[in-house]
């Protein structure tokens, strides 16, 4: 696609859009997701001469979503503390999500009881993903939660694969110890109240 | 080594169901119109970089401070295509947020290759004189010293430093936020930089500097050409290098910049 075809791009916009959007709210955008994306496209446009034909357009649009979340924060100081910031925009929406619908719907008292178990999990699962250092939740937040593959995952966050790769694996290393060592911990404290 | 997926069935399986379990949002006819009117904004007309009207919102005004500022870009844009009467070519609004309405466009018209020098300030003020003036502390780049030549505009917005180098003169202007004019450029090549990691700008092609009068219309008389640029901000204060720096020595000048010490 070339520069000066607004029909064409609007078509992509409309296409890719809300993946981008997804893409910005995942890694911290907040309220801001929309606002980033338009900009994104813009600058996309402005920049489709860089853009080699036949490669694909998503990630590199995603990578420039990327850039611009976390131009977001930039006001908000040192890197950890813009980081912070991010996941703060993050972990509710995660928590929260259909959590509270799959429960309303389940009918039975099994699935009932399952329902809040998930839950359970899912919040565990979110608190150990904000424990993660912030370069391997990123990776897993475009691999599993943004569903991207390892090459799109590469290309959005500017890493080589081979580290996309290496990272992915301790990060769910990481996530699984820490989670174990949560769920211990809940266990011993449900013993010590029982007895 | 094993897969991970496989080692990690059950937790990757989490991780996804989890992403999914935030529901995606197909973008409305509003927010496309909206990104054609930001290219259209951009691939418009003639090439502008101003330090529009427009006084820095905080940045966690980002929304707002986006709307006013396409606004200010929309009617400096057609300001300058009446002024300048350009044909529409492609064209580009650079970074316009948290940086005080500094607002770029590209034009790919054949720009002379050399610039001439930056106006020297004759000095008519010292420093301490220059600061009652102005409504914002000076700022002097501890790398270049105590200036040769300031002087301050008629109307007291734009404080302009200059320092007879081996280069030739580099020029510092520190505009102050609460600005209702603005200095328009026709450029190419505008580039995106850091300044102790902040956002900038630099301009390595010569460029056309206009000044736009506090109703938008422009000052043709005023019209120059500048040379190699940089544009950042600090604080409520838009800075402006200019002379004949790579782009990594005005960015080392610009990074020493402190804060005159009030007499």
């Amino acid at each position: 696609m070339r520069r000066g075809d607004p029909d064409a791009y609007a078509a992509l916009v409309r296409r890719h859009a809300p993946a981008a959007v997804r893409t910005a709210t995942f890694l911290g955008a907040g309220a801001d997701a929309e606002d980033v994306v338009q900009e994104a496209f813009v600058k996309a446009y402005r920049a489709l001469d860089r853009y080699r034909e036949g490669s694909a357009f998503r990630p590199w649009l995603l990578r420039i979503v990327a850039n611009e979340t976390r131009n977001l924060h930039r006001s908000a100081g040192r890197r950890a503390a813009r980081e912070a910031k991010a996941w703060e925009q993050v972990a509710p929406l995660l928590a929260g999500g259909r959590a509270g619908a799959a429960a309303a719907a389940s009918t039975g008292r099994d699935d009932a009881a399952e329902a809040l178990e998930a839950a359970e999990r899912r919040v565990a699962l979110v608190a150990a993903l904000g424990r993660l250092a912030t370069p391997y939740r990123e990776v897993v937040t475009c691999r599993y939660l943004l569903g991207l593959d390892e090459d799109e995952t590469a290309a959005v966050l500017g890493r080589p694969r081979g580290t996309v790769k290496s990272r992915l694996h301790r990060a769910l290393r990481a996530l699984e110890a820490d989670l174990r060592a949560a769920d211990d911990d809940r266990y011993r404290q449900e013993v010590t109240h029982d007895g | 080594m094993a897969d991970v997926h496989d080692v990690h069935d059950g937790l990757v399986a989490d991780l996804v169901a989890l992403g999914r379990s935030v529901p995606s949002r197909p973008v409305d006819d509003a927010f496309v119109r909206r990104v054609a009117d930001g290219i259209a904004a951009v691939d418009g007309v003639a090439a502008v970089d101003g330090v529009a009207g427009v006084s820095p919102a905080p940045p966690h005004h980002r929304r707002a401070l986006s709307r006013r500022v396409q606004a200010a870009v929309a009617a400096v844009v057609a300001v300058v295509v009446g002024a300048l009467a350009v044909p529409p070519v492609r064209a580009a609004v650079a970074d316009l947020f948290g940086f005080g309405g500094v607002l770029v466009r590209e034009e790919p018209v054949p720009a002379p290759s050399t610039a001439p020098p930056p106006p020297g300030a004759p000095s008519h003020l010292t420093l301490a004189q220059a600061a009652e003036l102005v409504p914002f502390r000076p700022a002097v780049p501890e790398a270049l010293g105590d200036p040769d030549g300031v002087e301050v505009s008629a109307d007291r917005r734009v404080l302009s430093l200059t320092w007879e180098t081996d280069d030739g003169t580099v020029l510092l202007d520190q505009i102050g936020a609460r600005l209702d004019y603005a200095f328009a450029k026709s450029a190419t090549g505008v580039e995106f930089v850091t300044v102790a990691g902040n956002f900038a700008l630099w301009f390595a092609q010569p460029h056309e500097v206009v000044v736009l009068e506090p109703d938008g219309t422009v000052r043709r008389e005023t019209a120059r050409l500048a040379g190699h640029t940089l544009i950042w901000e600090r604080g409520q204060v838009t800075m402006r290098l200019e002379g004949d720096l790579t782009r990594a020595e005005a960015v080392a000048v610009a990074e020493t910049v402190a804060e005159t010490v009030a007499d």
